[in-house]
């Protein structure tokens, strides 16, 4: 009896994975990144993303896990520029995962923000939730004309309609680098061994990825870093993705 | 060997007065149709608090405890942590709970009104089709011609349009 | 009312029952009409819909919610003074209900399905949206019951089930009737629709308890439902929707609409259907008095929305509300100000109240102005959330307008089948109402 009672304690508590395995997490320096849009081509081709073509682009249906908003700052002349690269802030509490009634999107042990295809019914919920507007809903089945077809990564799904879908930190290279891992015997993955696609193409090296749970990370390092701040850190959301603020000349 | 009278009112005071009477003559076998519901034959009839009202009771505590151990027992059979809340959130749950205590409570009322009323009831009864039109109509049963004649005056005496042998289930 | 003649039990049958056997050429040609324009409008697009993809709608990323969302919660609403008003009335033992509540009800039924017919067109693969209910499988993966979608799925599910055995048993005594008056085919199946009615006073004393208890049960699930569905809305962080005052705000509207909603179905069935002498001025007037305190709690709730949104003070909310009421789509924002807020005030003249011609004009715009609302509430907030990179436009395509259209063709066709099937006005109920048949007398 005090057992159940015990579990019931435990289950009844907020936060379930206290300690993830892993915590996957992002530091992106704005004071690096020039707005290049390398990251959203190499995810495009990394996940598999479709070409939605001018006409649902001009709809706002395009597919980018990945974007460059662009801010202007001041009245011309004096006039600023701003981006920052906004994806999945794979949030601990994410205002998304309560809203999905099937549990097609769910948090994981390693703190990822997940999204499961397959279970998936299209509500868009999600969407709306999120504040960070980064799920993009597939609004029909995109196909790839010859010989683009022969490009895709084997080793991520093709979306059909009807499905969400959104930045998943590059799952699959995290799969594959813990599957390493294991066979060579180690319990967990090396700092540096999975590099998000976006991360491996920033040439200004803005974006840095790897493990918050291990301090001596370079990730952790980074996200210490008194410049980090959260996007819309208000909200409570505690995404995993720290940015760095950028260092204005005239403060 | 038992027999039926049927008889026929127009008007809903007489019809009554009549049910009234027999009941205080003895008779216990009677049964009352109208068109519309009517407080006093209930009274006359003896029917005081209908036993629905336990269904409904029960059907709402069951709804109850259920909802709530359907939404806890599915979110530990497979656990999928959402927004960092706890796997067994109480205060979501307890809409969950609270929709399926209306549900059961209602089903559990419809269920009670199936045992309470006997129906549905297909088979051929003794019926009157006036009697759900604008007739009052009364059906009694009678042990022996004694008796019928007795009951046969009260229902005459009470002003009955017509009163008739009828055979059949009550 | 000085020319108002009491029917007798008698007729009372007569004329309701004729209104269901005798078929005219003229409701032929409205059951084709409005089922071809469902099946052109809703049906056809649906399925053009389902093949192409959700694409077929203007929904864009950011405003990734759209006609089917409001029309659904619209849809939702209307259905609300149905049984809720029939309930609410039967407790407080108001016999004025007695002559509208079965086309109220029924009004509820219907409108509740076109709107779990919405909940068909919404999501992106429909073929999977079982995957909500919760049936055990060979995964043991089950529905998310923290999700406000899972509620809506619950609320939404016991209601139809609860409105529809409300309406059932309140006509078992008239399907009785029906029986009755019926041969052939039609009997033997009245015949089971009537569970063997005979009114015997055992029948209607227990029907009597169930039906306060259906009653009882219906009235905080109804309030239930609608507060559920608004937290699809408030339980979002979407500026201009994460407020407290949504459950009540949409619990006021719903049962605003609902209520014009009667007043239109009531002239309709007037009208149409001669029930002269039993749909009369007193449902009017009272329906009307309704509807201005409705819509004062309403005005109320909307004028406290705009002052929390104020003086929250939040950026996020001023924007949104700047853009609410003065951006693309305040044209509508203050149509439907006017039509919910300041028309019904016109029905505190007693001129006004008492016209049958008036108060349908009166409710149909009500009606628009709460679509309007419904339309608003998805097309301005979440286009325009936090972050301005993504702000966005939201306009329906041709299928979500054909869609909507083709809503109230269903609707209406499930109600003209519905008149023809049951009595759109309860017998026993109305005989209630009349004066006891005494000898005395």
């Amino acid at each position: 009896m005090s057992s159940v009672l015990d579990k019931f304690k435990k289950y009844t508590k907020p936060g379930y994975y206290d300690k993830f395995d892993y915590h996957w997490t992002m530091t992106i320096d704005l004071d690096r990144c020039t707005g290049c849009e390398a990251c959203v081509v190499a995810c495009q081709a990394e996940n598999n993303l479709p070409i939605v073509g001018e006409q649902q682009f001009a709809m706002r249906r395009e597919m980018k896990w990945i974007r460059i908003e662009r801010y202007w700052e001041g009245e011309y002349p004096n006039i600023k520029l701003q981006f920052i690269p906004m994806l999945c802030q794979h949030c601990d509490q994410a205002p998304c995962e309560i809203a999905c009634p099937v549990f097609a999107t769910y948090h994981n042990q390693d703190g990822l923000n997940t999204q499961v295809y397959n279970r998936c019914i299209g509500t868009r919920t999600c969407a709306v939730y999120c504040p960070y507007e980064v799920r993009y809903f597939n609004w029909f089945t995109y196909h790839w004309d010859e010989p683009l077809e022969q490009q895709l990564n084997p080793d991520v799904t093709v979306r059909e309609k009807g499905v969400m879908e959104k930045c998943t930190f590059c799952i699959q290279r995290i799969r594959q680098a813990k599957d390493a891992a294991k066979d060579d015997g180690r319990r967990r993955v090396r700092d540096g061994e999975i590099t998000p696609a976006c991360v491996q193409s920033c040439p200004a090296e803005a974006m840095v990825f790897g493990d918050r749970n291990d301090p001596d990370s370079q990730v952790s390092k980074m996200a210490r870093n008194s410049r980090g701040y959260h996007v819309l850190e208000e909200l409570n959301t505690k995404p995993s993705i720290v940015y760095l603020k950028r260092v204005q000349p005239d403060g | 060997m038992s027999t039926n009278l049927m008889g026929i009112f127009q008007f809903e005071d007489e019809f009554i007065s009549a049910l009234r009477r027999l009941k205080e003559s003895g008779f216990d076998g009677l049964t009352a149709m109208s068109p519309i519901p009517l407080h006093e034959a209930d009274h006359i009839l003896g029917f005081g608090k209908s036993p629905v009202r336990r269904f409904t009771l029960a059907g709402t505590l069951i709804g109850a405890a259920s909802g709530f151990a359907m939404a806890v027992a599915t979110a530990i059979t497979f656990i999928l942590p959402t927004s960092g809340r706890p796997i067994i959130t109480i205060p979501p749950f307890l809409i969950i709970s609270y929709e399926m205590t209306i549900l059961f409570g209602v089903l559990f009322t419809l269920l009670g009104f199936h045992v309470v009323s006997g129906l549905p009831a297909w088979r051929d009864k003794i019926y009157h089709p006036a009697s759900n039109v604008d007739r009052f109509t009364l059906v009694v049963e009678c042990t022996d011609r004694e008796n019928s004649k007795l009951a046969e005056n009260i229902i005459l005496e009470s002003g009955a349009e017509e009163v008739s042998r009828v055979e059949g289930d009550r | 009312m000085a020319d108002y003649i009491e029917p007798t039990y008698a007729e009372v049958n007569k004329d309701v029952l004729r209104s269901m056997m005798e078929t005219g050429p003229k409701y032929w040609a409205l059951l084709g009409t409005s089922i071809s324009v469902a099946g052109i409008c809703f049906f056809i697009p649906w399925f053009y819909q389902l093949e192409v993809g959700i694409g077929a709608s203007g929904m864009n990323r950011s405003a990734v919610w759209g006609t089917y969302l409001s029309n659904f919660i619209f849809w939702i609403g209307l259905s609300h003074s149905g049984t809720l008003l029939s309930a609410v009335l039967h407790i407080t033992n108001s016999s004025w209900r007695k002559a509208i509540y079965r086309s109220a009800e029924a009004m509820t039924l219907f409108s509740l399905v076109t709107a779990a017919l919405f909940v068909m067109v919404h999501p992106g693969r429909v073929w999977f949206v079982h995957w909500t209910v919760p049936i055990p499988n060979q995964m043991d993966l089950w529905p998310n019951f923290r999700s406000p979608l899972m509620f809506d799925v619950m609320a939404i599910t016991t209601y139809l089930t609860a409105s529809s055995i409300f309406i059932y048993m309140g006509s078992v005594p008239d399907f009785a009737a029906v029986r009755d008056a019926s041969t052939g085919l039609r009997r033997k199946l009245y015949t089971i629709f009537s569970f063997g009615w005979r009114g015997t006073a055992k029948e209607w004393h227990t029907l009597g308890w169930a039906y306060t208890f259906f009653a009882v049960l219906v009235i905080p699930l109804a309030v239930s439902v609608h507060s559920i569905v608004s937290w699809d809305f408030a339980m979002s962080l979407v500026p201009g929707l994460h407020h407290t005052v949504f459950a009540p705000y949409f619990v006021t509207g719903a049962i605003f609409s609902g209520t014009a909603g009667i007043v239109t179905v009531m002239f309709l069935l007037r009208k149409y259907m001669n029930f002269e002498r039993y749909i009369r001025e007193i449902h009017l007037v009272n329906l009307g008095k309704l509807l201005v305190l409705l819509s004062l709690i309403w005005t109320y709730i909307n004028i406290m929305e705009l002052f929390t949104t104020w003086f929250s003070g939040s950026s996020y909310e001023l924007e949104a509300l700047e853009w609410r009421l003065t951006g693309f789509y305040a044209p509508m924002y203050w149509e439907m100000i006017l039509f919910c807020a300041v028309v019904p005030m016109l029905i505190l003249f007693k001129k006004i109240r008492t016209s049958w011609k008036s108060m349908l004009i009166i409710s149909i715009l009500i009606n628009i102005g709460m679509l309007s609302e419904r339309f608003i509430i998805v097309a301005t907030s979440q286009p325009r959330k936090f972050l301005p990179d993504a702000f966005g436009f939201y306009f329906p395509s041709i299928v979500e307008i054909a869609i909507t259209i083709g809503s109230f063709a269903v609707f209406s066709t499930l109600f003209l089948i519905f008149v023809k099937w049951v009595p759109a006005v309860s017998l026993y109920e109305v005989k209630e109402t009349l004066k006891p048949l005494l000898r005395t007398s």
